[in-house]
């Protein structure tokens, strides 16, 4: 059987497609589906594309962000009011990746990839997705925990609170090569402060487990203090509570476990 | 800045150099810039079928069956190939200087001995639709025990990787088991020096990574000729591997190579041109076979992996006086090339130091790893990384700058290698020199006027007396087989002669002969 692809004006088409043909994948960028195809993946046989406007647009101007799920790197790149990104849309691949990666397609990118997810994930974004009955709202932990699934509904959007401050929110890609390797792990922080006292602090960890994952440990770590020395060495502690790395072929889990506190101090301690 | 130190040889060098320290255009840049060099996969040409390899998914195991049923049936197929079907289904690559025996099957028939080993092609219509047959093959294996480490592989009872070569070694002159160096006697040098120092280095493979990976286009041609565009690196020696596997004279290909996409030893093997063309003898039609990127990455042949072992003995003044060798290449399942990179790094023992005791051992080892290749002087790389590695070492024991000691120990013109070859031209101690006053290193005033001129030769020119060894005669490892490693031994094999003296030289009677390690001896 050839490979079919469909294009369609409409997202509510293109979502009806996916929902109803198992083989159907979107292609955004196509730097995962089409690698995919050329090593020979024969579980796709519908490419499906939209060329619905809405998913190319970026709303930044108010105090949620609302990014489109075929919105690029290189479009984040260039968006001022995202300056807090640019060091996660940076991370990812060289320029060409970053000329066709899409916000949305992150979302779907496996081990050792998706490291703007990891920074959408410690935003506490939420993913608009658009299956065959309709669209809605999920969050994106919810989202990831049931990616499998994911594929036959289409992403519209990922938006999310703009953080309140440029310190509040923090990004660190470890990689072997650099700058275009894929991460030993990739960390995010935001860490809104109320009256001088962390209030709802988010880390996310990429490579860490098979999808991306906050630290909860270190969260409840950091919830109620001031960042101060003694706060990050117990979020640091407690980096590892609970979570389990594979290995790969980029570092080992025993690896990982043993590095992943020392990268949080230095994210948590605005270290470079 | 480029900067020639012409004054330092000036009078062992032609002076009409014309290019160095000019801009010269390189012949490919305008192509690369524009993007309109051509590769071999440019051409796409009119009924072009498309091959994909189905791999064993185990390091060692017998092939119980192959059923290619259903893939016949899949859309597209035009010819599923099997092993039965490659007229000379049994080659190494360096058969065309006589060199080793043939181990190597295109498509494995009975039996695979690393992840990865081609069993069947697929020729279809599409990529697609010769995936999708893939898919279909049913392989019935019988895993075998596997053995990937060097040492353990030349163990007696390991198991036997590749039959050609029952003892897990690579055989050279059909008797010995690696390549030997000997100079004067080590074992007392090490007991009479200062200090010992043993050491132990593993390298892994290292994969080449070309941009364009490993494939060409193979297409039926008038009078029975078939034309063959290949990203090889080695033209002529890809056709004389193709013709001596499809059995036909070398004049039946037309070879045109091109621009190569990366090669730096990676694209020698001849991989893919051998099943192109014979996908087009039997489908009458263009046939493309390109390695996929994880087929280049996973199976591709890498750098050999080797494990070293140096044993050096140095006095407290720093003079190295002792130097013993073992090493390992990890050929993987079959020979490719790691034979001649044995033979090439027993060539560079010791380094380029004068050591009065010097013993080598050198080993190609089969694994079931993939098979390894060339890669940028390889034999030699991975040899001088521990050396070197070693050498700083020594200096720290001795309590000595790293760059004198190199100095010190560096061989000068006259000194006798341990190949009992006089030391010509050397300049490995203006070369310390020079970086030590780039890096702006400081070293006294007496390593910075030796010269590699000054004080070679005299005793340093002696050839030591070198102990014969006595060989006890070799035991055949009861457990080594030459066939499949499952039946159990029944008797003991009878203690093999000792072997056979090494091939003395014959009288000359056109010019002289000369010993090769490669070809043993042979007249000029």
């Amino acid at each position: 059987m050839s490979v079919t692809v469909r294009t369609f004006t409409s997202t509510g088409e293109a979502a009806a497609v996916l929902s109803s043909d198992r083989s159907a994948r979107y292609l955004g960028g196509g730097t995962l589906v089409m690698r995919a195809l050329n090593e020979g993946d024969i579980s796709i046989s519908t490419i499906v594309r939209a060329s619905d406007h809405a998913l190319t647009r970026i709303d930044a101007t108010g105090s949620r962000i609302i990014i489109g799920a075929g919105v690029t790197f290189a479009r984040i790149l260039a968006e001022r009011d995202l300056g807090f990104l640019h060091a996660a849309a940076r991370s990812i691949g060289g320029p060409a990746v970053r000329n066709m990666g899409t916000v949305g397609g992150n979302l779907f990118a496996s081990i050792p990839y998706g490291d703007f997810t990891v920074a959408l994930l410690a935003l506490d974004a939420v993913v608009s997705v658009q299956g065959g009955l309709g669209s809605r709202d999920m969050p994106i932990e919810e989202f990831l925990q049931t990616r499998e699934r994911q594929t036959g509904t289409l992403v519209l959007s990922v938006s999310f609170q703009k953080p309140a401050s440029a310190d509040a929110f923090r990004y660190r890609k470890i990689a072997r090569i650099k700058p275009k390797g894929g991460a030993v792990i990739t960390l995010a922080a935001h860490l809104p402060v109320s009256s001088g006292r962390i209030a709802g602090a988010r880390i996310a960890l990429g490579s860490m487990a098979p999808t991306q994952i906050r630290a909860r440990a270190a969260e409840r770590a950091l919830e109620g203090r001031t960042l101060d020395a003694a706060t990050i060495s117990a979020a640091t502690a407690a980096a590892v509570e609970g979570i389990a790395p594979a290995d790969n072929a980029l570092a080992s889990g025993w690896y990982r476990r043993e590095v992943v506190g020392v990268h949080l101090r230095r994210l948590l301690s605005g270290q470079e | 800045m480029l900067e020639l130190r012409k004054d330092i040889f000036a009078d062992e060098r032609d002076d009409n150099l014309k290019e160095i320290g000019k801009g010269t255009q390189r012949q490919d840049m305008l192509g690369h810039v524009t993007g309109t060099s051509t590769y071999f996969d440019d051409h796409k040409l009119q009924g072009m079928l498309h091959l994909k390899v189905v791999r064993s998914t185990h390091a060692h195991a017998r092939l119980r069956r192959i059923d290619t049923s259903e893939a016949e049936r899949s859309a597209g197929v035009r010819r599923i190939i099997r092993g039965s079907d490659v007229p000379r289904n049994l080659n190494t690559l360096l058969s065309l200087i006589n060199f080793g025996k043939d181990d190597e099957p295109s498509l494995a028939v009975d039996k695979v001995r690393y992840k990865g080993e081609p069993i069947v092609a697929i020729v279809a219509d599409s990529p697609r639709e010769a995936y999708e047959a893939m898919a279909k093959v049913r392989i019935d294996y019988e895993p075998l025990p596997a053995v990937l480490d060097v040492e353990d592989a030349l163990k007696p009872g390991a198991p036997v990787v590749n039959d050609t070569y029952p003892k897990n070694a690579f055989i050279y002159h059909d008797v010995y088991d690696h390549q030997k160096l000997r100079f004067g006697d080590v074992e007392r040098g090490l007991a009479a020096a200062d200090h010992v120092l043993e050491q132990r280095y593993q390298m892994s493979p290292i994969e080449h990574a070309p941009t364009e990976t490993n494939g060409s286009i193979a297409a039926p041609d008038t009078n029975g000729r078939y034309i063959v565009y290949t990203s090889t690196q080695a033209l002529f020696f890809s056709l004389d591997t193709c013709a001596k596997i499809l059995d036909v004279p070398s004049n039946t290909f037309h070879f045109i190579g091109g621009t190569v996409g990366g090669g730096f030893g990676g694209k020698v093997d001849t991989l893919t041109e051998p099943l192109s063309i014979l996908g087009a003898m039997l489908t009458g039609r263009p046939v493309r076979y390109l390695f996929g990127r994880e087929e280049e990455m996973q199976y591709g042949p890498p750098r050999g992996a080797e494990r070293i072992y140096i044993k050096d003995g140095v006095m407290r003044d720093g003079r190295i006086v002792a130097r013993k060798i073992r090493a390992y290449f990890d050929s993987g399942a079959y020979t490719r090339l790691s034979s001649y990179a044995a033979v090439k790094c027993a060539a560079h023992l010791p380094g380029p130091y004068t050591i009065p005791n010097v013993y080598g051992d050198v080993y190609c080892v089969f694994t079931n790893r993939t098979p390894a290749t060339a890669m940028r002087g390889f034999g030699v790389t991975a040899m001088d990384f521990a050396i070197e590695c070693q050498m700083d070492k020594l200096a720290h024991l001795v309590g000595m700058d790293p760059m004198e000691f190199r100095i010190l120990n560096a061989y000068r013109d006259g000194d006798m290698k341990a190949h009992r070859r006089e030391a010509k031209n050397t300049a490995l101690i203006e070369c310390v020199q020079v970086a030590a006053e780039k890096a702006k290193w400081p070293i006294r005033e007496e390593f910075k006027r030796a010269s590699s001129r000054k004080e070679g030769g005299g005793s340093r020119a002696a050839i030591p007396p070198t102990p014969r060894e006595s060989y006890a005669p070799a035991t055949a490892p009861s457990q080594q087989r030459t066939t499949y490693d499952r039946a159990p031994a029944t008797s003991r094999e009878p203690p093999s002669p000792p072997p056979p003296p090494p091939p003395r030289p014959l009288a000359p009677s056109h010019g002289a002969a000369r010993f090769s390690s490669v070809f043993g001896t042979r007249r000029r």
